[in-house]
């Protein structure tokens, strides 16, 4: 093979540089791979629906320059958004306190499984792990039977609805709050575990020296020094958070509490057919928190997905 | 800025100063002062929470797998048996229905099909990848980004993406196989052509995710390895070969594990791409056909003992990856 | 400031299968009221677990540890007061120095912020880190992590300072400046000192007494040159010394000690000393031994050597000497001469084994039967 890669410590398996064009190719080629689903929703749901033919569903409404493609229009994002209100209403109200519990008890669950040590934690700690792994069918019915007939949820939300604000259907979403928190921690707590490990256990006996009791060791010292991980776990479980469908299924199951994904099953069909302009908006949209969520702090995704 | 547990613990190391007087002190001290306890108000809330929500109800759940818990009502608990359990295995008419309720084989096989096929081609394009991108190429950080993108969207969205690709008249999948002269094919609804096209999705999705495990992998191995193999005169393929690749074992196991774990929660994308419930026999697998079961036919016990399945295929997955990890004290 | 003193500690740690390590074996020490005791050993001999169970953070199995009179074993780290300097300095990363100094005072202090604030501005003085308040650990170099850290300790005025191999992460030189500026420190605040060391360099130039501890055991407490001159055992005598002293295990006859091409007399107080033994380690440091040019031997202390190995030290040579080249595996024995000194390997030289300068140990116990002859009061005076 190549004698001319010379240069110490590299790793490339493509000396020539024809080589490295094929490379780029592949590289491109597999990044068109990943983009053209997304790109192609993204140029349909621009398209006003009277004109869409689905002649060219990869290019922007370009006519009459291209005849076929249609015209330009911001309908669908408008239906998209009438139909989704809702749910992306419910889908917040959800996500952002289960992601801040299920971070913040993930945090203090590793705090007192790691940082402060003591025998037969790893037990404990194991149940947590294994708790990632649970495939959710294995609770539906149990959990269901729970919200709905053990826990007086709704009974105690129907005074509350005088409240402005309140809804008698909001015990629902507190329902699914408290199932996400619940389901989030494992996760929450080996990413923190994993960060903590890392942590000098002599800071901890310095502070425990300087006075600090177990409580303050965590508010002063262990949480400004989690901030970092924060960042991670709280990306990682408000995509998981808000883009799960089966917890909503089987504990909302239908009517106002439905979350965004909910909503977006059912949207842009109808008796003459499928609306796929409208369709394409509505995906983009129930995807565009995460989708922002994750071009703009992209790293810390990967660093949460590749624990 | 004293707690009531400090004081509590003062007192009582009080009392002991005069107890032990003279006397030699004891290995663990008072209960209160272990570290277990003093941590306890951060991990015990947490553990509760996970061990009612998430242990307590799997319990509950093998259960109501024994109880005949049909339809509207409640469950009972008094009359406990395995009937569920033979419906799944044989099939036929069973106490709590008038019909005849077929056996969970096909989809328990079309699970197994689609967890092995996903997770190989899975690894595969992401080993491939995860190489190309360690070639020091330029914008790594933006092919990175494009190809983990996939993995943000949800289950349902993909869905709905993949739908419109896989459409007869409109779909790209079907634009381009015109282009060479085949179709249109009809994907979604065609029974030979449904799973693998479900797959196919999935792989879009997640194959990100492998490559994103394999280069950490990668990045781990040290550049002296590759110097070395250069050195004794491989080529680059031997030296990936026989070299490189056999040190990402650790990377495939637990990227192979997460991988198994994630096609087993795909109902969430047969939902969205089927409407509903009825993703017909030949997509069907078992997550979908245990929240039919339950959610649409009613059949909650049996659903249950479907679920009891399913769990069980996941411990046989995860619980050998939690014990080596455990082995090789990486938890 | 107060005297610390363990009676009888032990440690045992019982591992996951059930196994009983003992890492610390009856250790008793009474350390003055602003002593720097230095407790010294190989690694892994129980002098770290000593100084974690006298912080609190490890539980002591028996035995009982009195500050200033009073048991600490159950009081929690926190209320034993006492301040520790860590091998890897532990500062707080995310605070400044200036916090990093105040958080004890916070903690553990009524104080106010006024005087938590002058006290630190205070030590930041004494520490010469005045100027590195406002800055983050990561920002300071590892000398300057070392003195915020000595600072930290000194601000909150404990009653005792434990410091764990403090100077091990600086490099050669700047050990050897914090080793003289630790010993300022000490004894201008006149506190109570432990410090962990695995280098006797240390433990010799830096303690006013130093305890040896090897396999959790206590060897010897004494002044430096008391341990130096006087061991209470070969492992002592072995530790302590750099080159380390010759041992020569060798048999008794009569009034003299034998060993293949080597016959050293004894003289009456020795004899005595080893009486009814039939075999006994004699043991002489290499600074003792005397080398001349050969050309007769005048008495029965002298010896015709070879020279095997040369190792110049600059200031001095260790050479490596034998008596007889010819035999398989001789007796070789180390030797420090004048750094100037023109030696090479092959010379034949005299050594000189002095009489009051030779050690006799137990040959199964270790035990020293005869030490050098050595007054700690002339001792003392000579160095004034």
């Amino acid at each position: 093979m190549s004698t001319e890669t010379g240069r110490a410590g590299e790793r490339t398996l493509f000396g020539h540089s024809w080589r490295r064009i094929v490379l780029y190719l592949v590289l491109i080629g597999m990044g068109a791979f990943y983009l053209i689903p997304i790109e192609t929703g993204l140029m349909t749901s621009i398209i006003s629906p009277e004109t869409y033919s689905g002649n060219f569903p990869y290019l922007p409404p370009l006519e009459p320059l291209v005849p076929g493609t249609g015209e330009l229009s911001i309908e669908p994002w408008r239906g998209a958004i009438d139909g989704l209100g809702q749910g992306l209403v419910n889908s917040v109200i959800l996500v952002v306190p289960a992601t801040i519990l299920s971070g913040l008890l993930g945090s203090m669950a590793a705090f007192g499984l790691t940082t402060i040590s003591w025998r037969g934690q790893i037990g404990i700690y194991i149940l947590f792990v294994a708790g990632i792994f649970i495939p959710y069918q294995a609770v539906l019915v149990p959990l269901t039977q729970f919200w709905y007939n053990v826990v007086p949820l709704r009974a105690a939300f129907e005074p509350l609805a005088a409240l402005p604000l309140v809804e008698t259907y909001h015990w629902k979403l507190l329902a699914l709050i408290i199932t996400h928190t619940a389901y989030g921690l494992p996760i929450c707590t080996l990413l923190f575990r994993a960060h903590y490990k890392k942590l000098s256990d002599e800071m901890v006996e310095a502070a425990q020296l300087d006075g600090a009791s177990v409580a303050t060791i965590y508010r002063r010292i262990i949480l400004p020094l989690s901030i970092p991980m924060f960042a991670v776990v709280f990306i990682y479980q408000f995509t998981q958070i808000w883009n799960d469908l089966l917890f909503a299924l089987t504990i909302v199951q239908f009517g106002d509490a439905a979350v965004v994904t909910q909503d977006l099953v059912g949207i842009g069909v109808s008796q003459s057919g499928t609306n796929f302009p409208l369709r394409m908006a509505a995906a983009l949209l129930a995807a565009l928190p995460t989708l922002l969520v994750y071009i703009f702090f992209g790293d810390k995704f990967a660093k949460g997905v590749a624990a | 800025m004293r707690n009531p547990l400090t004081i509590l613990r003062q007192r009582l190391e009080d009392h002991r100063e005069v107890r032990a007087d003279g006397g030699t002190a004891t290995e663990a001290g008072s209960i209160l002062d272990r570290d277990s306890v003093r941590s306890a108000p951060f991990w015990l809330p947490p553990f509760l929470l996970i061990g009612l929500f998430i242990y307590g109800a799997i319990i509950w759940n093998i259960v109501l797998s024994l109880t005949d818990f049909q339809g509207l009502g409640s469950p009972d608990y008094s009359a406990l048996d395995f009937e569920n359990y033979v419906i799944a295995f044989v099939g036929g008419t069973p106490s709590w229905s008038e019909l005849t309720v077929s056996p969970v084989w096909n989809a328990a096989w079309n699970t197994v099909v689609l967890m092995v096929s996903f997770s190989v081609v899975c690894l595969a394009v992401g080993l491939v990848m995860a190489i190309l991108v360690d070639q020091e190429i330029r914008f790594e950080n933006t092919f990175r980004t494009i190809y983990l993108l996939p993995m943000s969207l949800s289950f349902v969205v993909t869905a709905k993406f993949w739908l419109y690709m896989y459409n007869v008249e409109t779909g790209l999948v079907n634009i381009i196989l015109g282009a060479v002269g085949v179709g249109p094919i009809e994907i979604v609804q065609n029974p030979d052509l449904k799973l693998a096209a479900v797959a196919f999705a999935l792989i879009w999705q997640f194959s990100g995710y492998a490559m994103i495990v394999y280069l950490a992998g990668l990045r781990a191995i040290p550049t002296s390895h590759f110097e070395a193999a250069r050195v004794d005169g491989a080529s680059t393929i031997r030296m990936y070969w026989r070299v490189i690749i056999p040190q990402l074992r650790t990377a495939t196991v637990s990227a192979l594990v997460v991988l198994t774990v994630f096609s087993l929660k795909a109902f969430d994308f047969l939902f969205s791409m089927y409407g509903g419930y009825q993703p017909g026999p030949s997509a069907d697998i078992l997550a979908t056909r245990m929240v039919r079961e339950a959610y649409a036919n009613g059949n909650w016990a049996y659903g249950s003992a479907i679920a009891v399945l399913l769990f069980i295929m996941a411990l046989a997955i995860v619980a050998p990856y939690i014990y080596t990890q455990y082995q090789r004290g990486e938890l | 400031m107060a005297e610390l003193t363990l009676d009888d500690v032990t440690k045992v740690f019982t591992e996951d299968d059930g196994n009983e390590i003992t890492a610390v074996d009856e250790v008793s020490v009474d350390i003055e009221d602003g002593e720097f005791l230095v407790l010294v050993g190989p690694s892994g001999c129980g002098k770290s677990t000593t100084l974690r169970m006298i912080a609190g953070l490890e539980t002591i199995t028996t035995g009982e540890i009195r500050l200033a009179g009073r048991r600490i074993n159950e009081k929690p780290p926190a209320e034993r007061d006492i301040a520790m300097v860590f091998q890897s300095y532990a500062l707080y990363p995310h605070m400044t120095v200036q916090q990093n100094m105040s958080f004890g005072l916070e903690e553990s202090t009524e104080m106010n912020d006024d005087e938590i604030e002058s006290k630190v501005a205070d030590t930041a003085e004494l520490m010469e880190i005045k100027e590195l308040l406002d800055r983050k650990p990561s920002d300071l170099s590892g000398g300057q992590q070392q003195r915020v850290a000595l600072g930290r300790a000194i601000v909150r005025a404990p009653e005792a300072f434990l410091m764990d191999e403090p100077l091990s992460n600086l490099d050669a030189k700047l050990r050897a400046t914090m080793r003289t500026e630790l010993q300022r420190i000490q004894d201008d605040l006149d506190v109570t000192t432990v410090y962990v060391t695995h280098d006797q360099t240390e433990a010799m130039t830096m303690g006013d007494r130093i305890a040896i501890l090897n396999d959790g055991i206590l060897q010897q407490v004494g002044t430096p040159l008391e341990c130096y001159h006087t061991p209470n055992n070969r492992f002592v005598a072995g530790f302590i010394g750099d080159p380390s002293m010759n041992f020569f295990e060798m048999d008794v006859d009569g009034e003299t000690l034998v060993i293949d091409r080597f016959e050293y007399p004894l003289k009456p107080a020795q004899q005595e000393a080893i009486s009814g033994r039939s075999d006994v380690v004699f043991g002489i440091r290499p600074e003792d031994i005397r080398i001349k040019e050969p050309g007769g031997l005048s008495d029965n202390y002298q010896f015709e050597v070879t020279v095997d190995v040369v190792e110049p030290r600059g200031d001095e040579n260790t050479i490596h000497l034998t008596f007889d080249r010819s035999v398989d595996d001789p007796v070789t024995f180390t030797a420090t001469v004048s750094g100037l000194r023109n030696i090479s390997a092959g010379d034949e030289v005299v050594a000189t084994f002095p009489p009051d300068s030779i050690h006799l140990f137990d040959t199964d116990s270790g035990v020293a039967v005869h030490n050098r002859t050595f007054d700690s009061e002339d001792a003392t005076h000579q160095v004034l």
